[in-house]
């Protein structure tokens, strides 16, 4: 009996011991990670919660108010305004990214003469950086020396030169425009990889079954892609909310502040007043908004039961 | 015994270089980008004839406030800086520069510095800021489209109604030509070129202690009036509507503009990179003559418990001093002592002059929240002059932002 007790207890010690130290290696093995984790992003965040509980001015002393900052939220018109128009943006730029980048994810999906061309072209605005897109745009769109208006004027398809960008629905559509050819190319890049993952032989066996390619697209390929469906719009409602260097290079939120988002207005508080503390208040709340808006979509869009 | 006089002569000689080596101090002096033309000029000529040293850093407009904000905080900030004039209020009420009331006071010349830039370098009774750089507002008009349109080229318009007429004339040459041009988007600008047109009839948009919003009155709505009839009768460019202030001043040195309200820079800008525009220079009128000018340009201040208090004196001294002056002058920026202006102009274009004598009358708006109310962008005052030019409610567009204003100026930071 003693015998039996004495070989079974030290194996489970030494495994106890092994399990311990592969903890460790493990831990060892995603410091650097959890390091880069918490300098760039735990940290900042939370010295971004701990501002918005003061009043912070550029200049001077700081002094602790508690939840002020947030109550003058609650009061801050001109931030719901700009939220507002930032969910107007996000579905309007959304819809429009996705009714692009769909039909040319499927367009490119198989190969066909100059697939390749045509990949590379769709794709090749989404590596030019928003900011510099965005000079480019305001550039192409200027009504004296940009390439819209002069060209339609010289063209005599106008009388008179028109100003896209000192009225709010041209402007606006204007901005849409230069984020659809900005965007779209990068979200048909994923569409396509979802496209491709489903299997050909599902495909196949609808058409021997008859189904038309509507009903295949509505049976196959939508519950299929939901996974990447999910992922394209995540990112895309995420950049959204988050969208200020096109309308503040192009529009500096004009026409008369009717393009204000409400990343622009938090830059505006922090950096046009001084209001360091208000706008990591206004900071803070937007992110609230933004994780709830992101689990919102993952709980809609996650994996249906039985469906791989 | 020799041997250590000796000595004790070749430790005190030492002993003397050593010292005087180390009274030579240096102090870090900021500046923004608009004076990068003539303060390495001046911060040169000091560090020439003097033994002590300024090392300048010049800094892009719109990040010099809050760098400086953020190197006080670490406690890296330069010992002195120039800075857009209107900062200085909210800079002192934050607490940020020294007070330098005595020493000002003790300039002899202290009665002929610029008494606007004077005025915004007070905080509560006590001197934080004295004048370094400055701009007037003046209105400049094409000669050699004046002469086409068949109007006397020597002579720019002296009142509102003169202003439309001649700016219809030279509009009716055509083509690519216009008769007018602001920026129509841009509050720093037309704070600087529009309000210049309500002073001289009269009027006021804030109180003399920057507590009071005042845009409800007969002035400015009569100022706001003229341009609109001009835009209306389409004498102004398209681009106007949405020009942030990247046109500001293009948009005359191209030579199809009539006539445009600027500033003194355009003079020197005009004569080195334009020598084809042939142009007068006038003072910006009131709606039946009489003129007024904006008084723009930078306050030096001096960060609080600097230790290079006595350099950052002796090279104020000098750029005060008449060479000083003259350089300021002859690289782009007006004198800013009155007593001396015309002698260290005697060498500059004439046009000059007139602008100088705008800037001794020249006038600047005081508030603590200046930037918030003006400047901004997205400001109360850039929404409003593009809507009230350009759109179609013009008293809700007023009313609007009187009301916004008044309650930036309520909340701001009472101290």
């Amino acid at each position: 009996m003693t015998t039996i007790t004495a070989t079974t207890a030290p194996p489970r010690a030494r495994k106890l011991v092994g399990a311990g130290r592969r903890q460790w290696i493990g831990l060892l093995y995603v410091a650097p990670a959890v390091a880069l984790v918490m300098v760039f992003f735990v940290i900042p965040l939370g010295m971004t919660a701990w501002m918005s509980l003061h009043n912070w001015p550029l200049m001077g002393e700081h002094s602790f108010i508690g939840l002020g900052n947030y109550w003058a939220i609650l009061r801050d018109t001109r931030f719901w305004n700009a939220l507002r128009f930032t969910g107007y943006y996000t579905v309007v730029v959304t819809i429009a990214i996705f009714a692009v980048a769909f039909p040319l994810a499927i367009f490119i999906e198989r190969p066909r003469p100059f697939t390749n061309l045509y990949r590379t072209m769709f794709f090749m605005p989404a590596v030019v950086g928003f900011a510099s897109a965005s000079l480019l745009w305001s550039w192409l769109l200027n009504v004296d020396s940009g390439l819209f208006s002069p060209a339609a004027y010289d063209l005599g398809l106008i009388d008179k030169k028109f100003n896209l960008l000192a009225t709010f629905q041209p402007a606006f559509w204007s901005i849409i425009a230069m984020v659809v050819w900005k965007v779209a190319g990068f979200t048909m890049i994923i569409l396509m990889t979802g496209l491709q993952s489903i299997p050909q032989d599902l495909q196949e066996a609808a058409v021997i079954d008859g189904a038309g390619p509507f009903a295949r697209f509505r049976a196959i390929t939508l519950p299929l892609m939901r996974r990447t469906l999910a992922l394209a719009l995540i990112l895309s409602v995420a950049g959204s909310i988050l969208a200020f260097d096109q309308f503040y290079i192009i529009l500096r939120g004009g026409p008369r502040n009717q393009t204000l988002t409400a990343v622009y207005w938090i830059f505006n508080q922090s950096f046009v007043s001084f209001k360091l503390g208000y706008g990591a208040a206004l900071s803070m709340v937007l992110l609230v908004i933004l994780v709830t808006l992101s689990l919102v979509q993952l709980w809609l869009l996650r994996k249906p039961e039985g469906l791989d | 015994m020799r041997t250590l006089i000796a000595k004790l002569a070749l430790t005190a000689a030492a002993l003397g270089c050593g010292l005087q080596f180390a009274a030579a101090e240096t102090a870090n002096i900021w500046v923004r980008a608009d004076g990068s033309n003539f303060m390495p000029k001046i911060v040169d000529a000091f560090n020439k004839a003097n033994k002590d040293q300024v090392k300048l850093d010049i800094i892009p407009n719109a990040e010099i406030i809050p760098k400086y904000g953020a190197a006080a905080a670490g406690g890296t900030a330069p010992d002195a800086l120039s800075l857009d004039l209107i900062y200085t209020p909210s800079f002192a009420a934050a607490g940020q520069l020294e007070d330098i009331t005595d020493w000002a006071k003790s300039l002899p010349y202290f009665a002929s510095l610029s008494p606007a830039h004077v005025k915004t370098g007070t905080y509560k009774d006590h001197i934080y800021g004295l004048p370094f750089s400055a701009d007037a507002s003046v209105l400049i008009w094409n000669k050699k489209l004046f002469k086409q349109a068949g109007l006397d080229p020597e002579k720019g318009p002296t009142n509102w109604a003169e202003i439309e007429a001649d700016a219809e004339k030279v509009n009716a040459l055509g083509g690519n030509i216009k008769g007018f041009y602001f920026s129509g988007n841009c509050g720093g600008c037309n704070i600087f070129t529009f309000t210049p047109l309500i002073w001289a009839s009269g009027g006021d948009i804030l109180s003399e202690d920057g507590s009071k919003a005042t845009l409800d009155s007969p002035q400015l709505r009569g100022a706001i009036d003229l341009y609109r009839s001009m835009v209306k009768k389409d004498l102004v460019p398209a681009g106007a509507q949405t020009d942030t202030g990247a046109n500001f001043f293009a948009a005359f040195a191209a030579g199809n503009i009539g006539i445009s309200p600027s500033g003194a820079f355009a003079i020197g800008a005009l004569n080195t990179q334009y020598p084809n525009v042939d142009y007068g220079v006038t003072f910006l009128p009131g709606k039946d003559g009489n003129w007024s000018s904006f008084a723009g340009g930078d306050n030096f201040v001096v960060t609080k418990g600097t230790k290079k208090l006595a350099v950052v004196k002796e090279f104020l001294d000098f750029a005060y001093s008449l060479e000083g002056q003259t350089i300021l002058a002859k690289y782009g920026s007006l004198p800013v002592r009155g007593d001396i202006a015309k002698e260290a102009l005697k060498d500059l274009d004439p046009r000059y002059q007139i602008a100088a004598e705008a800037m001794a009358k020249g006038k600047t708006p005081y508030s603590v929240v200046f930037n918030d109310l003006i400047n901004s962008a997205n400001g109360p005052w850039t929404q409003m002059i593009n809507e009230v030019f350009f759109g179609d409610d013009v008293d809700g567009a007023i009313a609007n932002a009187q009301e916004t204003m008044q309650s930036i100026i309520d909340q701001a930071p009472q101290k």
